[in-house]
C-alpha cells in the first residue's frame, strides 16, 4: 500500500477515508482533522487559555500534543483517582509525557477531597463508572473556573461519541441527545467544553501516539470491565468494517440534522438547573451529585 | 512466528505463518482498525507480507475506563 499523498510506503491504512498514509503525511492528516473540527464548530481561538483533561490514555495525550503543536496555550489537568495499581501508573505516564513535550501540568488528588474512588465504590449502589465520571466532570469544571481558563478540552474521540450517541438513541434520552456534540457553550456555571478529536477514531489516535513517540497507558481501569460502552464500540466496529465511514456519517448527520430538534424539545420540557446551595455547581436537584456523594462519605455535613 | 499481544502482555507462537497482516488479524478475530501491528518498530498496513522469523506486536486500541 502506498501513501496517497507522496507514494512512499504507507504505514497507516484508513478504510473509512479510503486511503493510506506514510508517517509524515499521516501526521498532516491528523492535524487537518483537528483543525477542521475546530474551524467547523468554532471550538477554540488562539487567545483561549485551554485546560486539557489528561487521563494518561492515548486520546487525552494525543489531544494535548496536537493542540500544543498547533500553538494553543494548553495546560493539562490530571486527576489522581487513587485506584490501586492503575492511578499511580496513569499519573506517572502523564507526568513523563508533560516533561517530554514541555506541557504545563496540574495534578488534583481526589483523596484530598475525601473521594478516593475505591472508598466511594464501597459505599454506593450504582455502577462506579458513572459516579467516577460525575466526580471527574465536576472537578475538571471547577478547576477550570477557579483558575481562569476559558475552555476545557477533552480527548473524546469518534468511537466514544458514536457509542454515546447510540446509547442515548437506544434510550431516546432527549436530555443527553440535546447537548451531545463537540461544543458545549459556557452557561449556568458550566465551563465551555470542547472535543477537538471528535472526527478521529481511537485507531487514529493510537497511530498518532505511536508515530510521535507518546507513551500512553493501555491497561484498562480495573473497575471498568463490562461497561456497556465497550459493547457498543464493538458493535459499531463491525458496522464500520462492513460500511467504512459510517460512524463519522452517523455522527455528523446527527449534528447537522438531529441535535437541534432535541435541543428545542429539551428547552420546552427539560428540567431547570439551579446552583447547588453548597458549591454553586448547576443541578436539577436540591444538592448537586458530587455534594450528595460527599455527604454520604461524611466529608460534608 | 512470535506474536506479542498488548495490553494483555501475552505471547503466542503461530506454527503456521499467516501470509499477510490481514490474515494474522483474521486469525486473532480482529478488524484492521482494532489494533496496531508493529514489526521492528514499524507500523504495518493490512496488505504487508509476513515472514517466518518475524516478531510481531499487536497493540489493541479499544479503550475502557
Amino acid at each position: 500500500m502506498k501513501c496517497r499523498r507522496c507514494q512512499k510506503q504507507a504505514v497507516v491504512a484508513l478504510p473509512s477515508h479510503n486511503t493510506a498514509f506514510c508517517a509524515d503525511c499521516y501526521l498532516l492528516f491528523f492535524k487537518r482533522q483537528v483543525e477542521k473540527a475546530i474551524k467547523d464548530h468554532k471550538l477554540l481561538t488562539q487567545n483561549d487559555k485551554v485546560l486539557v483533561a489528561i487521563s494518561g490514555g492515548k486520546d487525552s495525550l494525543a489531544l494535548t500534543w496536537q493542540l500544543a503543536n498547533l500553538g494553543y496555550d494548553v495546560t493539562g489537568l490530571h486527576i489522581d483517582l487513587a485506584i490501586p495499581d492503575s492511578s499511580e501508573k496513569a499519573r506517572e505516564i502523564t507526568t513523563n509525557f508533560c516533561k517530554k513535550f514541555n506541557i504545563k501540568l496540574k495534578i488534583l488528588e481526589i483523596k484530598n477531597e475525601g473521594l478516593a474512588i475505591p472508598e466511594v465504590k464501597k459505599r454506593i449502589r450504582r455502577p462506579v463508572c458513572s459516579v467516577c465520571g460525575q466526580i471527574k466532570r465536576y472537578y475538571f469544571n471547577k478547576f477550570a473556573l477557579d483558575h481562569g481558563f476559558t475552555v476545557l478540552a477533552t480527548g473524546h474521540n469518534l468511537n466514544d461519541e458514536v457509542a454515546r450517541l447510540l446509547s442515548n438513541t437506544l434510550r431516546w434520552d432527549t436530555a443527553y441527545l440535546s447537548d451531545q456534540g463537540p461544543l458545549l457553550p459556557a452557561e449556568n456555571g458550566f465551563m465551555r467544553k470542547v472535543k477537538p478529536l471528535y472526527r478521529l477514531t481511537e485507531f487514529e489516535t493510537a497511530n498518532l501516539c505511536y508515530l510521535v513517540g507518546i507513551e500512553y497507558g493501555f491497561t484498562p481501569c480495573p473497575y471498568s470491565s463490562g461497561a456497556s460502552f465497550t459493547y457498543y464500540k464493538q458493535l459499531l466496529d463491525e458496522l464500520e468494517f462492513n460500511q467504512p465511514g459510517r460512524k463519522l456519517q452517523f455522527y455528523e448527520g446527527f449534528l447537522k440534522r438531529g441535535q437541534k430538534a432535541f435541543k428545542l424539545l429539551e428547552q420546552k420540557q427539560g428540567q431547570e438547573l439551579n446552583p447547588c446551595p453548597e458549591c454553586g455547581y448547576p443541578t436539577s436537584g436540591e444538592l448537586c451529585g458530587v455534594c450528595r456523594i460527599k455527604k454520604m462519605m461524611g466529608v460534608m455535613k | 512466528m512470535k506474536v506479542f499481544i498488548e495490553p494483555e502482555n501475552k505471547e503466542i507462537e503461530l506454527p503456521r505463518r499467516p501470509k499477510t497482516v490481514l490474515s494474522l488479524l483474521n486469525k486473532l478475530n480482529l478488524r484492521p482498525t482494532q489494533a496496531l501491528v508493529i514489526r521492528d518498530g514499524q507500523l504495518l498496513t493490512p496488505d504487508r507480507r509476513l515472514y517466518h522469523n518475524d516478531n510481531i506486536t499487536i497493540r489493541l486500541v479499544i479503550s475502557r475506563g
